[in-house]
């Protein structure tokens, strides 16, 4: 019986002190995106974090639970945060709602709330709005100035969709992989398809992303297995791809540095609670989410994968679970759990 | 530094120093003092004195009782006032009159009689375990041991009473491991020992230099990590060696033992010292002289604390033990025992308590420092639901309750508390699976009984009716009313019936091999129910052959 306690003594943080930490290192990628894509993006997080603490605040009250301690330990929150930052900037506030209501109430709450979520929630409530709501969570306006004329507009929704599509760009991802069978990546580029900035303000604020992810890693808030599998699976298929034809595939920098690979790697995949928890299992996780990724971005339907990647492998955390148990010292062979019954 | 390494393990604040720095002294003589029967591994012992009885520090007061258990000595002179089921208590007549045993030489003293010194002085293990060392000693009789490791890892945070034994009975201490190391056989001596203790560790260089040892001593200083001082992460890490699951560090030819123990061990031996007395460390922010003590057993904790200067207004709580394993006391009415190696007066700042559990967020921060790789929070997630099947693939029984993963969890899920009550929980239900196994036995021996008497009575019975028959109606005439049994089958049944019989008795005798100081009425019984069942086969076949002579070909 330990009497002794980390976290008290400063030697480790608290669970509420993990989730703050996560929410301090989302602020240079968060930073980065306002920086090139406007106010927009900070409407969404606010917003998305406020609806959060609502919705968790309403489904405790019904359950008859204390809120203190689980609004404090900023879970919540951090859903919203992280929601809120994959969406295209100044998302119509039903947007938001929708999304974020679906991740704290139906993929957190109802599981039993913290802890307790077998999909991470973020994901859940993006890819519901991604496959509800494809005309608005495509609308990604090519980089633009801190505060434009129609942010009040688009945050309350009153925008008539016509003037929304010629807002829109199209994100790198969306534009090559939407360049069509005839077209060469060679010249799909020297056609100069994204407007100017575009590419050089996605690969800024992924490094801002992986600028947080690396603070994460250093003060141990997140472990470096998911992350370096995830992106090593990643680089190594997409060299594949590219490899094989280089003329109709993006080259594995492309794929590291724009969509949201790094914002995923070390902001998504490393939710603990929907990850797989050795390590051995957290490397197949990390790696089966990069495969996922690459083969929906090459061979699928959606320029960007990270939500359905993401959830696909959560769902094979059990499994992972059963058959990752090391093998303590002096244990003869490896055990397996039955298979029945497992966490989530 | 040894190039092999258990896995995890944590660094706590040490809070050493205000202990190592003082130097060792002697508590005061008690004025009463209460000694445990049960202060060791095992049964409890048996009072040897009565209420009344004149004793001298170091008389017998109570025996040991069975395999693993240890007599206990009066550690005050003075008169018996009270014994019940739990302790024996004595009240000082201040005289402090010994009573010693002869003094042996260990260098020429026969094993024989060694290995009764150290039953007769009641010594146990004083790092915590108190497993009786003669027993101990005796166990390694059955399996080769190579190698004796002095445990003075001391890796708990607080307690300096091996630093402190160390550092002022290093020739004693080291005496100690040669006497036990020649009873064991074995052939090399580790001193697994901490960086943190650099003047315990030039004692020792000091002492090895200066003196020939008959049996090879090294001394291997190792990293300051908790916990290097548990038996299974020291010896992987002195010795490389894996202690196997369920085993003991006998399986890979290592005896460990800690410092005093052994301190105990040489004193008992050449001094004819029973074990009366300990050290103990004595620390905490409540108290105002903190340091190591030499206190006799059964001394008050209370009593004790108030020598040292506690101040009842800083105590929040006192911990006996380190503040990683040890427990929090709910009364300072007790005395000390045996395992006694540490009190923690803690005020409230040092030692808070404890913040409400929240829930588990599969973090890992527990796994990754799990000494023994274990999966903590998949244990606390199958022990929410007592799946203890699961609890059990996932190797519980491993765990060394070290403390490591309550120690980091950031929910302050009391990881170790639950996972001592799922192994209480499992054991009980293996203790009544096994009665109810024991029961389901019984009942089959009766059954097999019963069905021999048949057997029997129907063999009589068929008997009497051809010797009738024979005498009314001469032989071979009239039918044969008698069922004509199938033979064969009657014969295969008395086959398996053999066997079953021979298969109990392996069983039984591997059992007994194993364990020869245990009964196996369970094994006995299913054996006697083989037998039974043989009885019947026989009768059965014997009849039939009786009945039916003429069919039988040889």
């Amino acid at each position: 019986m330990s009497m002794m306690h980390a976290s008290p003594l400063g030697a480790a943080p608290s669970t509420a002190h993990l989730m703050r930490w996560v929410i301090i290192a989302t602020l240079p990628g968060l930073g980065a995106m306002t920086y090139y894509f406007g106010l927009g993006v900070v409407s969404n997080v606010l917003l998305a974090a406020l609806i959060a603490l609502g919705a968790e605040a309403l489904v405790l009250t019904l359950r008859s639970r204390p809120l203190r301690p689980a609004l404090t330990d900023s879970s919540a929150l951090l859903s919203g945060v992280l929601l809120g930052a994959s969406l295209p900037p100044a998302s119509p506030w039903w947007l938001i709602g929708i999304g974020v209501l679906a991740a704290i109430i139906v993929a957190k709450q109802l599981y039993g709330g913290l802890g307790h979520n077998p999909f991470n929630p973020a994901m859940v409530g993006y890819a519901l709005l991604l496959v509800s709501f494809p005309a608005y969570m495509t609308l990604w306006s090519p980089p633009q100035p801190l505060v434009t004329e129609t942010l009040w507009s688009q945050i309350i929704g009153s925008l008539p969709t016509a003037a929304l599509d010629g807002l829109s760009g199209a994100t790198p991802l969306d534009a090559f992989k939407h360049k069509g069978e005839a077209v060469l990546a060679s010249e799909f580029w020297a056609s100069q398809p994204l407007p100017e900035g575009t590419l050089s303000a996605w690969r800024n604020i992924a490094l801002a992303w992986l600028a947080g992810g690396l603070l994460l890693i250093a003060k141990r808030i997140i472990s470096w297995h998911i992350p370096v599998a995830m992106l090593g699976s990643i680089t190594l298929l997409a060299a594949l791809f590219y490899a094989s034809d280089p003329s109709h595939f993006a080259s594995p920098l492309f794929h590291l540095l724009t969509g949201a690979t790094l914002f995923g790697a070390f902001f998504i995949a490393t939710d603990p609670v929907t990850a797989a928890t050795s390590r051995r299992g957290k490397l197949i996780f990390g790696a089966g989410i990069g495969v996922l990724v690459m083969i929906i971005r090459s061979l699928g339907g959606y320029p960007d994968a990270i939500a359905f990647a993401v959830l696909l492998m959560n769902l094979c955390v059990p499994l992972l679970d059963i058959y990752t148990v090391p093998r303590p010292s002096g244990q003869p062979k490896p055990a397996r759990l039955p298979t029945q019954g497992g966490p989530q | 530094m040894p190039a092999y390494d258990f896995p995890g393990g944590i660094y706590p604040p040490e809070r050493k120093s205000r202990t190592s720095q003082a130097p060792l002294c002697a508590a005061p003589l008690p004025s009463r003092v209460q000694l445990r029967l049960r202060q060791h591994a095992g049964n409890p012992a048996s009072p040897c004195v009565a209420e009344g009885d004149t004793v001298q520090v170091g008389q017998r007061i109570a025996k040991r009782e069975g395999m693993v258990s240890a007599n206990l000595h009066a550690s005050i002179s003075g008169m018996v006032s009270h014994i019940d089921d739990e302790a024996i208590t004595i009240d000082a007549d201040g005289l402090d009159k010994w009573q010693m045993l002869s003094a042996l030489d260990w260098r020429t003293a026969s094993p024989h009689s060694l290995l009764e010194r150290l039953e007769e002085s009641g010594l146990a293990g004083l790092g915590g375990a108190g497993f009786p060392t003669h027993v101990k000693a005796q166990v390694a009789g059955h399996h080769a041991i190579d190698t004796l490791i002095v445990n003075a890892a001391e890796c708990e945070p607080y307690i300096t009473a091996d630093d402190l034994t160390l550092r002022s009975y290093p020739h004693e201490v080291l005496d100690g491991a040669q006497l036990i190391a020649k009873l064991c056989g074995a052939r090399q001596i580790m001193v697994g020992i901490e960086d943190n203790k650099p003047q315990a560790i030039q004692a020792l260089q000091h002492v090895l230099t200066e003196q020939q040892h008959p049996i090879e001593v090294t001394l291997k200083v190792i990293e300051t990590r908790y916990p290097s001082g548990g038996e299974r992460q020291l010896i992987k890490k002195l010795l490389n060696r894996d202690v196997p699951s369920n085993g003991l560090p006998v399986d890979v030819g290592v005896l460990c033992h800690n410092p005093g123990t052994l301190l105990a061990a040489l004193h008992s031996v050449r001094d004819g010292k029973p074990l009366v007395e300990r050290i103990i460390t004595l620390t905490g922010g409540a108290i105002r002289h903190p340091g190591n003590v030499w206190v006799r057993l059964g001394m008050s904790v209370a009593e004790l604390l108030n020598h040292a200067g506690l101040s009842r207004e800083r105590l929040y709580q006192v911990i006996s033990g380190g503040p990683m394993m040890g427990t929090p006391l709910f009364t300072l009415e007790m005395p000390v025992l045996k395992t006694t190696n540490c009190l923690i007066a803690a005020t409230r700042d040092e030692l808070p308590p404890v913040p409400a559990e929240s829930p588990c967020i599969r973090c890992g921060a527990c796994e990754s420092v799990c000494p023994e790789q274990l999966l903590p929070q998949q244990l606390h997630w199958y022990n929410q639901t007592e799946a203890d099947d699961t609890l059990e693939k996932l190797h519980l029984f491993d765990c060394i309750e070290c403390g490591a993963c309550s120690f980091v969890c950031p929910s302050y899920i009391p990881l170790v508390q639950e996972y001592r009550a799922a192994k209480q929980r499992i054991r009980l239900k293996r203790i009544e699976s096994a009665k109810s196994e024991h029961a389901k036995h019984r009942f089959e021996f009766r059954q097999a009984r019963l069905a021999r008497e048949e057997a029997e009575k129907q063999a009589r019975r068929q008997a009497r009716l051809a010797q009738n028959r024979q005498s009314t109606t001469g032989p071979h005439a009239g039918p044969n009313t008698a069922p004509v049994a199938d033979l064969r089958s009657l014969r295969i049944a008395q086959t398996a019936a053999k066997a079953a019989v021979k298969k109990a008795e392996k069983v039984l005798a591997r059992a007994t091999e194993q364990a020869p100081n245990q009964r196996h009425d369970d094994l006995e019984i299913q054996l006697a129910t083989a037998q039974e069942n043989l009885k019947a086969a026989d009768t059965r076949l014997a009849e039939a052959r009786a009945a039916v002579p003429q069919k039988e070909a040889p």
